[in-house]
């Protein structure tokens, strides 16, 4: 069997160790545990178990790498020793170094990560903070592209951001001001270019950008506390009960209903 | 005996040189020379083909292209990647191929719980003889090797061919957990055992096995 300009043939050795195979599938080298998003395992070499989280034996794991434990049911552990390929729905996937850093990733873009990083919900609603030292694998639509604030970007395009930089809303102002600007804003009416509002990052950091419009479909990040001054994620964002560790909830979700 | 090459990673060219090639009906984008299209019945195996394709579930449509000068087929924008046959037999699902010298023998066979995993059915297609063919996977297909002592497990949804001997086993991480809403998202599995070479395509069908 031989492949005429055909793809290369990988094996359980030559496999890349964590490391991408292609722009669309990443290669993990197993040897512990990581966590991985549900469903984004598409083959393995050697003995690898996956545990739904949110139970017994793995709970100190958790209770280390895991702050947001009411959306701990789109997550699993893969446990083992072997080769795990990792993929999503072939958009482009990256992996990324943290050595004592932290990184905002939005919630439907995180692939993977090693439990040496922990995740926590940001503060900005949608988005996941990892922090820590570790490797972790984002998906993205498109090539990640990086830059440095200052910068403003579309707000479909950011992917996330790294080492603290500020981010808040920025609106053209000149373009939506007075009696027109506002009829223009909300009824698009006279012509809306579309970018009259963008995001701004400024500090010292890095700002992740895909390089397409498109966005990922974004998965919960868990209910906020109930508490004066704590930002509310949208409610399209969130399940509308907040999920237990446990619960039978959700299976309806997870039959795509 | 028909040239295949790939223009581009998802676009195949096939040379002709007055011999034929089966390919999946409508695929043709476009053509240099002299080309004839005809539709075949039953995935191109006749009669017999009609009966069991239509009994199996895996159907597939398929047209024979012969005449002289290079033919370019794509479909729906999906990567292409050539396989040659010596002998072997290729398994794939119907879904995922786009074409294949008309030497090549196709068929249907009995794959069991694996194909009921993928929303596929219980049956995939065989293409065996010498000679080449073309698959087509959503996104770039990687190609891995299982030898007797690295045996691969591969998410169902992910699989789209293999060759070689391989004993394929369905297996399945469900427990308890899997029932109160905990499930690991990779409950089901199948595992290659033996020797030859897996393609896998770096996305996954919507499946049954995927959502538990």
């Amino acid at each position: 069997m031989s492949t005429v300009n055909g793809p290369v043939v990988f094996d359980a050795h030559t496999l890349p160790a964590d490391d991408n195979v292609n722009p669309y599938a990443f290669s993990v080298d197993l040897d512990g545990q990581w966590f991985l998003q549900k469903g984004k395992m598409i083959a393995y070499y050697g003995h690898i178990d996956f545990h739904g989280i949110g139970h017994g034996r793995l709970d100190r794991l958790i209770a280390h790498s895991f702050h947001s434990p009411l959306h701990a049911a789109d997550w699993v552990v893969a446990e083992g020793k072997g080769k795990m390929l990792l993929a999503d729905r072939s958009f482009d996937v990256n992996s990324y170094d943290l050595e004592d850093g932290n990184l905002t990733v939005r919630s439907g873009n995180l692939l993977a990560f090693q439990p040496s990083l922990s995740l926590k919900q940001s503060i900005v609603p949608g988005f996941l903070t990892l922090i820590g030292t570790g490797k972790f694998v984002a998906a993205s639509n498109g090539p990640v592209v990086f830059v440095e604030p200052p910068i403003r970007v579309d707000p479909q395009a950011l992917v996330g951001w790294a080492d603290c930089p500020s981010p808040c809303h920025h609106y053209d102002h000149h373009y939506l001001r007075g009696v027109l600007g506002g009829v223009r804003a909300f009824t698009g009416l006279g012509g809306t270019s579309g970018e009259e509002h963008q995001f701004e990052f400024v500090g010292a950091g890095t700002v992740l950008l895909q390089s397409t419009e498109q966005l990922m479909a974004e998965i919960p990040t868990g209910e906020t506390p109930d508490q004066a001054g704590v930002p509310h994620a949208t409610p399209s964002n969130q399940p509308s009960m907040p999920r237990m560790p446990g619960q039978l909830g959700d299976l309806q979700r997870r039959f795509g209903l | 005996m028909a040239q295949f090459r790939l223009q581009g990673s998802k676009v195949l060219a096939v040379d002709l040189t007055g011999d034929a090639v089966k390919a999946k009906n409508g695929s043709m984008v476009a053509y240099e020379g002299d080309m004839t299209f005809k539709k075949m019945t039953g995935g191109g195996d006749g009669l017999r083909g009609m009966v069991t394709r239509r009994l199996t579930g895996e159907q597939m449509e398929v047209m024979e292209v012969k005449g002289h000068g290079t033919c370019y087929f794509a479909d729906r924008a999906t990567e292409v990647n050539l396989v040659s046959l010596r002998g072997e037999t290729l398994y794939v699902e119907a879904s995922n191929l786009l074409a294949a010298d008309a030497s090549l023998r196709t068929g249907t066979t009995f794959t069991g719980l694996r194909g009921a995993s993928q929303g596929n059915g219980l049956f995939t297609t065989t293409v065996e003889g010498t000679g080449q063919a073309a698959i087509m996977s959503d996104g770039t297909a990687i190609v891995l090797r299982v030898t007797p002592s690295t045996p691969l497990q591969v998410d169902p949804g992910a699989y789209i061919a293999h060759t070689g001997k391989l004993k394929q086993h369905f297996q399945s991480g469900v427990n308890f957990r899997t029932f109160i809403g905990e499930g690991s998202g990779e409950a089901f599995q199948i595992r290659f055992e033996g020797e030859g070479l897996v393609y896998v395509q770096p996305s996954e069908r919507t499946t049954f096995g995927g959502d538990v």
